[in-house]
């Protein structure tokens, strides 16, 4: 996952590299991702996540795309 | 997990927190009063699991997310450290696993322009910058490094 400083930056890079275009998410929404992903990830009771719960913290942030199926 | 794989995973993230590095397999071993063999067996299991990521080939953790084993260009200042993220994903995944405040220095990875974004009190400052997901999610776990 990289950093872009505009869209433009973006474009340029894809074709650059010659692969597709992914997935774009605005700062805000990845801030909201990593809390949702992160927030629990240094207690001694985490245990990893299933994939249900992924599709839920996914879909609560609507990214509901084919790109983002758990499963 | 068992209880043993639970506190070893815990042990590998409070160091990288406390030291901005992750534990050797022998660090781990005096920690629990294991043998290296031992604690290597237990990183193989926690590997597998997907708990962390060692190095192909080694006993050394590349990458407990969002904390990375070695240098990137991933930068989060946070709590008086300086810790290498594993992406632009996991740069904010650092504060938020934290819950601290932080500043993350990056760059576009076009322009090698500078991002700059700063969190605190668990907002995070306004950015017109974007983030590129390369890989579809079931498909993330095949090669992390390109993911």
């Amino acid at each position: 996952m990289l950093f872009f400083r505009s869209e433009e930056d973006l474009i340029q890079w894809l074709e650059s590299k010659k692969v597709k275009r992914g997935a774009v998410l605005s700062i805000d929404q990845v801030w909201e991702l990593s809390q949702r992903w992160y927030h629990n990830r240094m207690s001694l009771d985490y245990h990893g996540r299933t994939t249900e719960h992924i599709q839920e913290i996914f879909e609560e942030l609507g990214l509901t795309s084919e790109f983002w199926k758990a499963a | 997990m068992t209880n043993k794989l639970c506190e070893i995973r815990a042990f590998v993230y409070d160091y990288f927190k406390e030291t901005t590095q992750p534990p050797s397999v022998e660090d781990t071993a005096a920690r629990f009063n294991l043998t290296t063999d031992e604690a290597a067996l237990v990183y193989e299991e926690l590997n597998q699991r997907h708990a962390f990521f060692l190095n192909p080939g080694t006993h050394n953790i590349l990458m407990a997310n969002p904390f990375s084993g070695v240098e990137t260009p991933f930068k989060v200042h946070a709590s008086g450290k300086t810790y290498s993220a594993n992406c632009a994903w996991d740069s904010l995944g650092i504060p938020a696993a934290l819950h601290a405040d932080a500043e993350i220095k990056a760059i576009c990875s076009q322009s090698g322009a500078s991002i700059q974004l700063n969190i605190k009190d668990g907002k995070i400052s306004s950015s017109d910058a974007l983030v590129h997901f390369l890989v579809p999610f079931q498909d993330w776990y095949n090669d992390l490094v390109y993911t």
